[in-house]
């Protein structure tokens, strides 16, 4: 579905990834995993079009999309739930959801945004406030679900549970989980690895720019060497 | 004394359209693109100077130059981000401050080459007058009133209720993330200049048929215009409102109980102290 082939992206003068070659297939959930720093995130923003490609090529769905301007790409169907959350902060949470659908024009939005708030009660409950006055968790259940109503055919999560207490993070996983099961595909960057490996199929471990090792997460969930510098046990 | 409050109260809002309509144009820029456009008051004059033009050059009534004006100002908006803006949009900010500075000349310039140094005066057949208790109210002046508020109220429902509109307040909150919603940050600054720049045209029609237009009057409305995001809080649509309601009413009772020629130094000395008090504007967010 999603397959990236040599991507080298450079911030200025320098090159943070020296490239990347991974796949994410229908219907598959893949973590990214590796050092803060490593180059998950440039990788997805690279995906979405936010940080420009300077080689390689990203194909998604048998169509080239390397370097479309963002919005094209959302179009394509992939749509990302960012690092740091990034609602906006003055809109209601309803008007955040709604911006979710930006590019939709069918007329099922209003069911989707009621199957949202079904799947988030806390969202129904604070829909006319400002998405700014939540919390934490709750900013991050607001991206989850926002990024969820433009009906994407790929989901890529950026970092869900960085700056969340360990309860919260538990709750954000638990919705990861929901969310695969229904058959989403998934393509998620994540600190926390023992957490990313327990839900997805397959991952990548980055290292400086470059992929290290990649395969079944169970497998890479039991290699010495991930263990001993990720998994910290 | 109540009556003669009312009747600057109503002098004072009709100017206040004025300020609030320009402020508006100015706080939707500001907020998508950072940039102070200082060049919208001129623009402004040039749909005034434009719809009299219409009118004394080919005999128009207002009805009909009003609506070629505004579109006019679409236009115009749209090709001053496009030709003006656009090219030094990922540049340092100061380049964009300079081509802000070297538009207002230019916009003088022509404003001053095509409509000549003279002031002009919109001609309207609106002279009745009526009597409200007391209170003089100019048929002209309650149309001026009402047209802002309409305005106003469109621009919100514009913003609050619509697809486009609910993506311009998302680009202005947060850039990066409206792109991640498929929001094409191209097209959303050309709407803007256009909305904005058509709702200064109006006020430069509120201007010329109220008072007059003249070279450097545009100049003024602007800095008016900047002091009256200030003085409501920066970024904020109700502020811009509030701002410029409170600026025109100021302005009238200071030229109605004090004197004329003082009415900006009252009016700049209250935005003085209400920062003293709240530095943040009167409905701007604490830093």
């Amino acid at each position: 579905m999603l397959g990236i082939r040599d991507l080298r992206v450079s911030y200025g003068a320098i090159e943070v990834i020296h490239g990347v070659s991974l796949d994410v297939a229908a219907g598959e959930c893949v973590a990214l995993i590796g050092a803060n720093g490593a180059g998950k995130s440039s990788t997805l923003k690279a995906i979405c079009g936010i940080v420009p490609v300077r080689a390689g090529s990203i194909q998604f769905e048998g169509r080239d999309i390397t370097n479309q301007s963002g919005h094209a790409i959302v179009r394509a169907g992939i749509t990302m739930c960012p690092e740091g959350r990034q609602v906006f902060p003055q809109m209601s949470v309803l008007q955040n959801l709604r911006m979710g659908a930006y590019t939709r024009t069918d007329k099922e939005q209003d069911d989707d945004l009621d199957r949202m708030m079904d799947m988030f009660p806390i969202l129904r409950e604070r829909q006319t406030q400002a998405a700014g006055k939540l919390s934490g968790g709750e900013q991050e259940m607001l991206a989850i679900a926002r990024a969820l109503m433009a009906r994407p055919r790929i989901c890529l999560f950026d970092e869900p549970s960085l700056g969340l207490a360990p309860k919260i993070v538990a709750g954000v996983f638990e919705t990861l989980a929901k969310i695969k099961a229904m058959g989403m595909t998934i393509l998620l960057v994540e600190q926390n690895s023992m957490m990313a490996l327990n839900l997805a199929d397959r991952a990548y471990l980055f290292e400086a720019g470059r992929i290290v090792m990649d395969g079944p997460a169970k497998e890479l969930k039991s290699h010495p060497e991930v263990v001993r510098a990720y998994l910290g046990h | 004394m109540l009556i003669e409050i009312l009747q600057q109260t109503i002098n004072g809002l009709a100017i206040g359209g004025v300020y609030v309509l320009i402020a508006l144009g100015l706080t939707t820029v500001f907020g998508i693109l950072g940039i102070a456009h200082f060049a919208h008051g001129s623009i402004s004059m040039f749909g005034g100077y434009l719809t009299y033009f219409l009118m004394t050059g080919y005999g128009l009534p207002l009805i009909a130059a009003i609506p070629i004006a505004l579109a006019a100002g679409v236009l115009l908006g749209a090709l001053v981000e496009m030709l003006a803006y656009r090219p030094v949009r990922h540049a340092n900010h100061i380049n964009a401050f300079i081509v802000a500075l070297g538009l207002t000349m230019m916009v003088e310039g022509i404003n001053l080459q095509f409509f000549g140094h003279e002031q002009i005066v919109i001609p309207t057949t609106l002279s009745r007058v009526f009597d409200i208790k007391g209170v003089t109210v100019p048929e002209l002046r309650l149309y001026v009133i009402l047209s802002a508020i309409l305005l106003v109220a469109a621009m919100m429902i514009f913003v609050e209720k619509t697809k486009t509109g609910q993506a311009i307040r998302a680009v202005a909150e947060n850039r990066d993330a409206a792109i991640l919603m498929g929001v094409n940050v191209t097209t959303i600054p050309l709407i803007v200049f256009g909305i904005s720049t058509a709702l200064g045209v109006a006020a430069g029609i509120m201007v010329g048929a109220l008072f007059a237009i003249a070279p450097g009057i545009g100049e003024g409305l602007v800095v008016k215009g900047f002091a009256v995001l200030i003085l409501g809080g920066l970024g904020s649509f109700p502020g811009a409102i509030l701002g410029g309601t409170v600026l025109g009413i100021t302005e009238s009772i200071a030229a109605g109980f004090i004197s004329s020629a003082y009415k900006d130094v009252i009016a700049f000395a209250v935005m003085i102290i209400v920062l003293l008090v709240r530095p943040q504007g009167l409905l701007g967010r604490a830093p």
